[in-house]
Protein backbone atom coordinates (compact mmCIF):
# COMPACT_ATOMS: atom_id res chain seq x y z
CA UNK A 1 0.00 0.00 0.00
CA UNK A 2 2.91 2.22 0.68
CA UNK A 3 4.36 2.07 -2.97
CA UNK A 4 1.15 4.56 -4.24
CA UNK A 5 4.02 7.45 -4.71
CA UNK A 6 6.98 4.99 -6.63
CA UNK A 7 5.06 2.32 -8.20
CA UNK A 8 2.38 1.97 -10.95
CA UNK A 9 -0.43 0.11 -10.30
CA UNK A 10 -0.51 -3.42 -11.75
CA UNK A 11 -3.63 -4.43 -13.98
CA UNK A 12 -5.85 -7.23 -12.43
CA UNK A 13 -4.15 -10.67 -13.09
CA UNK A 14 -4.62 -14.02 -12.08
CA UNK A 15 -3.98 -15.13 -8.56
CA UNK A 16 -1.16 -17.45 -10.40
CA UNK A 17 0.57 -14.48 -12.88
CA UNK A 18 0.39 -12.29 -9.55
CA UNK A 19 2.55 -14.87 -7.69
CA UNK A 20 5.12 -15.37 -10.31
CA UNK A 21 5.48 -11.12 -10.94
CA UNK A 22 6.34 -10.64 -7.02
CA UNK A 23 9.20 -13.45 -7.19
CA UNK A 24 12.27 -11.27 -8.69
CA UNK A 25 11.05 -8.32 -6.11
CA UNK A 26 10.61 -10.46 -3.63
CA UNK A 27 14.16 -12.28 -4.51
CA UNK A 28 15.77 -8.37 -4.66
CA UNK A 29 14.34 -7.52 -0.96
CA UNK A 30 15.77 -10.96 0.22
CA UNK A 31 19.29 -10.07 -1.59
CA UNK A 32 18.97 -6.83 -0.26
CA UNK A 33 18.32 -7.57 3.47
CA UNK A 34 20.78 -10.57 2.91
CA UNK A 35 23.53 -8.38 2.11
CA UNK A 36 22.91 -6.41 4.74
CA UNK A 37 23.34 -8.87 7.48
CA UNK A 38 26.74 -9.81 5.83
CA UNK A 39 27.94 -6.31 5.61
CA UNK A 40 27.18 -6.12 9.81
CA UNK A 41 28.65 -9.29 10.35
CA UNK A 42 32.05 -8.40 7.55
CA UNK A 43 32.66 -4.59 7.59
CA UNK A 44 33.04 -4.24 11.51
CA UNK A 45 35.61 -7.05 11.54
CA UNK A 46 37.16 -5.91 8.77
CA UNK A 47 37.57 -2.47 10.92
CA UNK A 48 38.65 -3.90 14.04
CA UNK A 49 41.28 -6.40 12.11
CA UNK A 50 42.48 -3.16 10.44
CA UNK A 51 42.66 -1.00 13.62
CA UNK A 52 39.68 1.45 12.12
CA UNK A 53 37.70 3.61 13.99
CA UNK A 54 34.18 2.34 12.40
CA UNK A 55 30.84 2.60 14.21
CA UNK A 56 28.52 -0.42 14.84
CA UNK A 57 26.20 -0.13 11.86
CA UNK A 58 23.31 -3.13 12.27
CA UNK A 59 22.16 -5.09 9.39
CA UNK A 60 18.44 -2.73 9.67
CA UNK A 61 21.06 0.95 8.93
CA UNK A 62 23.19 -1.42 6.05
CA UNK A 63 19.47 -2.88 4.18
CA UNK A 64 17.83 0.15 4.21
CA UNK A 65 21.12 2.33 3.20
CA UNK A 66 21.73 -0.30 -0.19
CA UNK A 67 17.77 0.29 -0.86
CA UNK A 68 18.07 3.40 -0.92
CA UNK A 69 20.79 3.22 -2.87
CA UNK A 70 19.59 1.49 -5.22
CA UNK A 71 16.30 3.27 -5.39
CA UNK A 72 18.26 7.10 -5.77
CA UNK A 73 20.54 5.22 -8.48
CA UNK A 74 20.10 3.29 -11.29
CA UNK A 75 16.48 2.99 -9.72
CA UNK A 76 13.92 -0.46 -9.04
CA UNK A 77 13.33 -1.86 -12.47
CA UNK A 78 9.43 -2.49 -13.58
CA UNK A 79 9.97 -6.51 -13.00
CA UNK A 80 10.97 -6.12 -9.60
CA UNK A 81 8.63 -3.21 -8.46
CA UNK A 82 5.22 -5.53 -7.56
CA UNK A 83 7.44 -8.13 -5.57
CA UNK A 84 9.27 -5.24 -3.48
CA UNK A 85 5.67 -3.73 -3.17
CA UNK A 86 5.01 -6.93 -0.90
CA UNK A 87 7.67 -5.70 1.81
CA UNK A 88 4.07 -4.53 3.68
CA UNK A 89 3.16 -8.18 3.97
CA UNK A 90 6.28 -9.30 5.26
CA UNK A 91 6.24 -6.74 7.97
CA UNK A 92 2.51 -7.89 9.31
CA UNK A 93 4.00 -11.54 9.22
CA UNK A 94 6.64 -10.55 10.92
CA UNK A 95 4.62 -8.32 13.79
CA UNK A 96 2.04 -11.41 14.09
CA UNK A 97 5.29 -14.16 14.59
CA UNK A 98 6.83 -11.57 17.00
CA UNK A 99 3.93 -12.23 19.19
CA UNK A 100 5.40 -15.08 20.15
CA UNK A 101 8.38 -13.32 22.17
CA UNK A 102 5.60 -11.36 24.14
CA UNK A 103 3.63 -13.32 27.37
CA UNK A 104 0.10 -12.12 27.37
CA UNK A 105 0.50 -10.58 30.59
CA UNK A 106 3.39 -8.26 29.09
CA UNK A 107 0.63 -7.49 25.89
CA UNK A 108 -1.69 -6.47 28.45
CA UNK A 109 0.38 -4.39 30.76
CA UNK A 110 2.45 -2.78 28.11
CA UNK A 111 -0.84 -2.50 25.63
CA UNK A 112 -2.11 -0.99 28.14
CA UNK A 113 0.43 1.58 28.73
CA UNK A 114 0.73 2.06 25.14
CA UNK A 115 -3.17 2.33 24.77
CA UNK A 116 -3.22 5.28 27.16
CA UNK A 117 -0.40 7.03 25.48
CA UNK A 118 -1.33 6.27 22.09
CA UNK A 119 -5.36 7.76 22.92
CA UNK A 120 -3.83 11.44 24.49
CA UNK A 121 -0.78 10.99 20.92
CA UNK A 122 -3.97 10.81 18.39
CA UNK A 123 -5.95 13.64 19.84
CA UNK A 124 -3.58 16.11 20.33
CA UNK A 125 -1.84 15.28 16.94
CA UNK A 126 -5.05 15.05 15.24
CA UNK A 127 -5.82 18.64 16.79
CA UNK A 128 -2.83 19.88 16.14
CA UNK A 129 -2.35 18.91 12.46
CA UNK A 130 -5.50 20.16 11.53
CA UNK A 131 -4.88 23.84 13.14
CA UNK A 132 -1.46 23.74 11.10
CA UNK A 133 -3.23 22.44 7.96
CA UNK A 134 -5.74 25.99 8.29
CA UNK A 135 -2.67 28.04 8.99
CA UNK A 136 -1.11 26.81 5.87
CA UNK A 137 -4.06 26.96 3.90
CA UNK A 138 -3.40 23.44 2.96
CA UNK A 139 -7.11 22.40 1.75
CA UNK A 140 -9.63 20.69 4.42
CA UNK A 141 -9.15 17.16 3.26
CA UNK A 142 -5.62 17.25 2.66
CA UNK A 143 -5.41 18.57 6.33
CA UNK A 144 -7.84 15.70 7.15
CA UNK A 145 -5.25 13.07 5.51
CA UNK A 146 -2.39 14.50 6.62
CA UNK A 147 -3.53 14.26 10.31
CA UNK A 148 -4.78 10.83 9.83
CA UNK A 149 -1.05 9.46 8.58
CA UNK A 150 0.87 11.14 11.54
CA UNK A 151 -1.54 10.32 13.88
CA UNK A 152 -2.62 7.06 13.33
CA UNK A 153 -0.77 4.89 11.42
CA UNK A 154 0.92 6.58 8.15
CA UNK A 155 0.04 5.36 4.15
CA UNK A 156 -1.85 2.63 5.79
CA UNK A 157 -4.32 5.78 7.31
CA UNK A 158 -4.00 8.14 4.66
CA UNK A 159 -5.40 5.28 2.11
CA UNK A 160 -8.18 4.11 4.60
CA UNK A 161 -9.00 7.58 4.96
CA UNK A 162 -8.78 8.69 1.38
CA UNK A 163 -11.61 6.16 0.97
CA UNK A 164 -13.73 7.24 3.55
CA UNK A 165 -14.27 10.51 3.31
CA UNK A 166 -13.74 10.88 -0.66
CA UNK A 167 -10.87 12.71 -0.95
CA UNK A 168 -8.51 13.63 -4.25
CA UNK A 169 -6.11 10.84 -5.22
CA UNK A 170 -3.40 14.08 -5.83
CA UNK A 171 -4.49 14.88 -1.83
CA UNK A 172 -3.69 11.44 -1.30
CA UNK A 173 -0.59 11.33 -3.18
CA UNK A 174 0.94 14.63 -1.19
CA UNK A 175 -0.13 13.07 2.36
CA UNK A 176 1.63 10.13 1.27
CA UNK A 177 4.77 11.66 0.41
CA UNK A 178 4.92 13.92 3.31
CA UNK A 179 4.72 11.05 5.64
CA UNK A 180 6.74 8.76 3.70
CA UNK A 181 9.85 11.47 3.51
CA UNK A 182 9.71 12.28 7.15
CA UNK A 183 9.18 8.51 8.01
CA UNK A 184 12.58 8.11 6.18
CA UNK A 185 14.27 11.19 8.25
CA UNK A 186 13.06 9.71 11.40
CA UNK A 187 15.14 6.59 10.63
CA UNK A 188 18.32 8.59 11.32
CA UNK A 189 17.12 10.62 13.42
CA UNK A 190 15.33 9.34 16.45
CA UNK A 191 18.12 6.35 17.22
CA UNK A 192 20.54 10.08 17.61
CA UNK A 193 18.19 11.62 19.36
CA UNK A 194 17.41 8.54 21.66
CA UNK A 195 21.35 7.85 21.86
CA UNK A 196 21.47 12.00 22.90
CA UNK A 197 19.33 11.69 25.54
CA UNK A 198 20.19 8.23 26.78
CA UNK A 199 17.10 6.45 26.65
CA UNK A 200 16.30 3.24 28.32
CA UNK A 201 15.17 0.72 25.54
CA UNK A 202 12.02 0.62 27.11
CA UNK A 203 11.27 4.63 26.65
CA UNK A 204 12.74 4.74 23.16
CA UNK A 205 10.60 1.89 21.88
CA UNK A 206 7.70 3.02 23.29
CA UNK A 207 8.43 6.54 21.73
CA UNK A 208 9.27 5.53 18.55
CA UNK A 209 5.97 3.15 18.60
CA UNK A 210 4.10 6.19 18.92
CA UNK A 211 5.86 9.32 17.25
CA UNK A 212 7.14 7.60 13.91
CA UNK A 213 3.69 7.41 11.42
CA UNK A 214 4.55 4.23 9.23
CA UNK A 215 4.79 0.81 10.81
CA UNK A 216 7.51 -0.03 9.01
CA UNK A 217 9.52 3.01 9.75
CA UNK A 218 8.82 2.41 13.38
CA UNK A 219 9.72 -0.92 13.43
CA UNK A 220 12.83 -0.06 11.74
CA UNK A 221 13.46 2.94 14.01
CA UNK A 222 13.00 0.76 17.14
CA UNK A 223 15.35 -2.03 15.60
CA UNK A 224 17.88 0.41 15.21
CA UNK A 225 18.19 1.19 19.03
CA UNK A 226 18.18 -2.09 19.90
CA UNK A 227 16.04 -5.28 20.03
CA UNK A 228 14.14 -4.57 22.97
CA UNK A 229 13.30 -1.62 21.96
CA UNK A 230 11.99 -2.81 18.55
CA UNK A 231 9.93 -5.11 20.12
CA UNK A 232 8.39 -2.46 22.25
CA UNK A 233 8.31 -0.18 19.53
CA UNK A 234 6.50 -2.70 17.31
CA UNK A 235 3.71 -3.71 20.53
CA UNK A 236 3.15 0.42 20.59
CA UNK A 237 2.92 0.84 16.94
CA UNK A 238 0.25 -1.66 16.53
CA UNK A 239 -1.70 -0.72 19.60
CA UNK A 240 -1.45 2.69 17.50
CA UNK A 241 -2.81 0.84 14.41
CA UNK A 242 -5.22 -0.97 16.00
CA UNK A 243 -7.29 2.64 16.53
CA UNK A 244 -7.32 3.39 12.86
CA UNK A 245 -11.18 2.08 11.86
CA UNK A 246 -12.18 4.56 15.32
CA UNK A 247 -10.38 7.53 13.81
CA UNK A 248 -11.35 6.81 9.77
CA UNK A 249 -14.69 6.28 11.32
CA UNK A 250 -14.92 9.67 13.24
CA UNK A 251 -13.63 11.28 9.66
CA UNK A 252 -15.85 9.89 7.63
CA UNK A 253 -18.77 10.67 9.65
CA UNK A 254 -17.50 14.29 9.98
CA UNK A 255 -16.95 14.90 5.87
CA UNK A 256 -20.72 12.93 5.51
CA UNK A 257 -22.17 15.10 7.99
CA UNK A 258 -21.05 18.40 5.68
CA UNK A 259 -22.26 16.37 2.62
CA UNK A 260 -18.96 15.82 0.97
CA UNK A 261 -18.41 11.87 1.58
CA UNK A 262 -21.16 8.76 1.53
CA UNK A 263 -22.88 8.14 5.07
CA UNK A 264 -21.98 5.35 6.99
CA UNK A 265 -24.46 2.66 6.80
CA UNK A 266 -23.19 -0.22 9.05
CA UNK A 267 -20.67 0.94 11.72
CA UNK A 268 -19.69 -2.03 13.52
CA UNK A 269 -19.09 -3.66 9.45
CA UNK A 270 -17.12 -0.22 8.73
CA UNK A 271 -14.75 -0.87 11.67
CA UNK A 272 -14.13 -4.58 10.92
CA UNK A 273 -13.16 -3.67 7.18
CA UNK A 274 -10.98 -1.15 8.19
CA UNK A 275 -9.70 -3.03 11.36
CA UNK A 276 -5.86 -4.50 10.93
CA UNK A 277 -6.49 -8.16 10.97
CA UNK A 278 -2.76 -8.92 11.89
CA UNK A 279 -3.45 -7.68 15.51
CA UNK A 280 -5.40 -10.40 16.35
CA UNK A 281 -2.68 -12.65 14.52
CA UNK A 282 -0.01 -11.04 16.97
CA UNK A 283 -2.33 -11.46 20.06
CA UNK A 284 -3.31 -15.14 18.95
CA UNK A 285 0.50 -16.14 18.63
CA UNK A 286 1.03 -14.43 21.68
CA UNK A 287 -1.57 -16.26 23.70
CA UNK A 288 -0.65 -19.55 22.01
CA UNK A 289 2.95 -19.11 23.38
CA UNK A 290 1.88 -17.42 27.23
CA UNK A 291 0.27 -21.25 27.52
CA UNK A 292 3.10 -23.29 26.42
CA UNK A 293 1.88 -24.10 22.87
CA UNK A 294 5.20 -24.03 21.69
CA UNK A 295 8.19 -25.24 23.12
CA UNK A 296 11.15 -22.90 24.03
CA UNK A 297 13.02 -23.97 20.68
CA UNK A 298 10.28 -23.37 18.71
CA UNK A 299 9.63 -19.98 20.65
CA UNK A 300 12.90 -19.76 19.11
CA UNK A 301 12.60 -20.47 15.83
CA UNK A 302 9.47 -18.16 15.69
CA UNK A 303 11.15 -15.16 16.64
CA UNK A 304 14.10 -16.14 13.79
CA UNK A 305 11.64 -16.27 11.04
CA UNK A 306 9.95 -12.91 12.35
CA UNK A 307 13.70 -11.44 12.10
CA UNK A 308 14.00 -12.70 8.43
CA UNK A 309 10.65 -11.37 7.86
CA UNK A 310 11.62 -7.81 9.08
CA UNK A 311 14.87 -8.18 7.25
CA UNK A 312 12.91 -8.18 3.92
CA UNK A 313 10.65 -5.22 5.55
CA UNK A 314 13.80 -3.11 6.34
CA UNK A 315 14.79 -3.92 2.18
CA UNK A 316 11.81 -2.69 1.38
CA UNK A 317 11.58 0.45 3.18
CA UNK A 318 14.56 1.32 1.43
CA UNK A 319 14.00 0.53 -2.52
CA UNK A 320 10.56 2.21 -2.27
CA UNK A 321 12.18 5.52 -0.80
CA UNK A 322 12.36 7.70 -3.81
CA UNK A 323 13.24 11.07 -2.97
CA UNK A 324 13.07 12.91 -6.41
CA UNK A 325 9.12 11.58 -6.90
CA UNK A 326 8.90 12.44 -3.26
CA UNK A 327 10.23 16.12 -3.81
CA UNK A 328 7.44 16.55 -6.52
CA UNK A 329 4.67 16.38 -4.47
CA UNK A 330 5.28 19.69 -3.54
CA UNK A 331 6.60 21.72 -0.58
CA UNK A 332 3.43 22.59 1.63
CA UNK A 333 2.63 19.67 2.33
CA UNK A 334 6.01 18.41 3.78
CA UNK A 335 6.28 22.04 5.88
CA UNK A 336 2.97 21.23 7.64
CA UNK A 337 3.81 17.69 8.11
CA UNK A 338 7.45 18.70 9.16
CA UNK A 339 6.28 21.03 11.83
CA UNK A 340 3.17 18.54 12.88
CA UNK A 341 6.29 15.73 13.36
CA UNK A 342 8.74 17.67 14.89
CA UNK A 343 5.90 19.18 17.54
CA UNK A 344 4.33 15.17 17.63
CA UNK A 345 7.92 14.02 18.07
CA UNK A 346 8.71 16.52 21.17
CA UNK A 347 5.20 16.11 22.67
CA UNK A 348 5.37 12.09 22.92
CA UNK A 349 8.91 12.18 24.55
CA UNK A 350 7.62 14.28 26.88
CA UNK A 351 4.26 11.73 27.56
CA UNK A 352 6.62 8.90 27.27
CA UNK A 353 8.95 10.40 30.05
CA UNK A 354 6.23 10.94 32.17
CA UNK A 355 4.65 7.56 31.79
CA UNK A 356 8.59 6.39 32.63
CA UNK A 357 8.22 8.33 35.78
CA UNK A 358 4.75 6.88 37.03
CA UNK A 359 5.14 3.61 35.99
CA UNK A 360 8.97 3.47 36.39
CA UNK A 361 10.72 2.19 33.50
CA UNK B 1 -3.00 8.11 -8.97
CA UNK B 2 -6.51 6.14 -8.15
CA UNK B 3 -4.53 4.48 -5.29
CA UNK B 4 -8.05 3.41 -3.77
CA UNK B 5 -8.88 1.59 -7.07
CA UNK B 6 -5.65 -0.33 -7.25
CA UNK B 7 -5.96 -1.67 -3.91
CA UNK B 8 -9.98 -2.59 -4.27
CA UNK B 9 -8.57 -4.52 -7.70
CA UNK B 10 -5.23 -6.27 -5.72
CA UNK B 11 -8.36 -7.37 -3.02
CA UNK B 12 -10.38 -8.68 -5.71
CA UNK B 13 -7.03 -10.46 -7.50
CA UNK B 14 -6.11 -11.70 -4.44
CA UNK B 15 -9.45 -13.06 -2.86
CA UNK B 16 -8.28 -11.79 0.02
CA UNK B 17 -6.46 -8.38 2.04
CA UNK B 18 -2.78 -8.20 2.22
CA UNK B 19 -3.25 -7.94 5.99
CA UNK B 20 -5.24 -11.54 5.98
CA UNK B 21 -2.64 -13.13 3.72
CA UNK B 22 0.00 -12.20 6.01
CA UNK B 23 -1.72 -13.65 9.35
CA UNK B 24 -2.65 -16.56 7.43
CA UNK B 25 1.10 -17.12 6.53
CA UNK B 26 1.65 -16.40 9.90
CA UNK B 27 -0.03 -18.28 11.71
CA UNK B 28 0.96 -21.53 8.94
CA UNK B 29 4.64 -21.05 9.52
CA UNK B 30 3.88 -21.17 13.33
CA UNK B 31 1.75 -24.51 12.97
CA UNK B 32 4.80 -26.40 10.80
CA UNK B 33 7.13 -25.17 13.40
CA UNK B 34 4.86 -26.53 15.94
CA UNK B 35 4.18 -29.84 13.88
CA UNK B 36 8.11 -30.55 14.20
CA UNK B 37 8.09 -29.70 9.89
CA UNK B 38 10.80 -26.96 10.60
CA UNK B 39 12.69 -27.66 13.74
CA UNK B 40 15.32 -25.03 13.35
CA UNK B 41 14.94 -21.28 11.88
CA UNK B 42 19.02 -20.38 11.89
CA UNK B 43 19.73 -16.22 11.79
Amino acid sequence: MADAIALPQARPAQPALQFLRVIPGVLLLAAVGYAGKLLERNVGTYAKAHHWTFPNIEYVLWAILIGLVISNTVGVPQIFRSGVATYEFWLKAGIVLLGSRFLLGDVLKLGGVSLGLVAIEIAVAIAFMTFLGRAFGLRPKLTSLLAVGSAVCGVSAIIATQGAIEADDEDSSFAIAAILALGALSLFTFPLIGHALHLSDHAYGLWAGLAVDNTAEATAAGALYSDAAGKLAVLAKTTRNAMIGFVVLAYAIYWASRGQAKTVGNKAAFLWQKFPKFVLGFLLISILATYHFFTKDQTTALANLSRWAFLLTFAGVGLRTNFREMRKQGLRPFAVGAIGEVVIAVFTLALVAGAGKLFGF
Amino acid sequence: MSTNTASLNSQRTWLLSLDSWAVLAALLAALLIRAGVFTRVPW
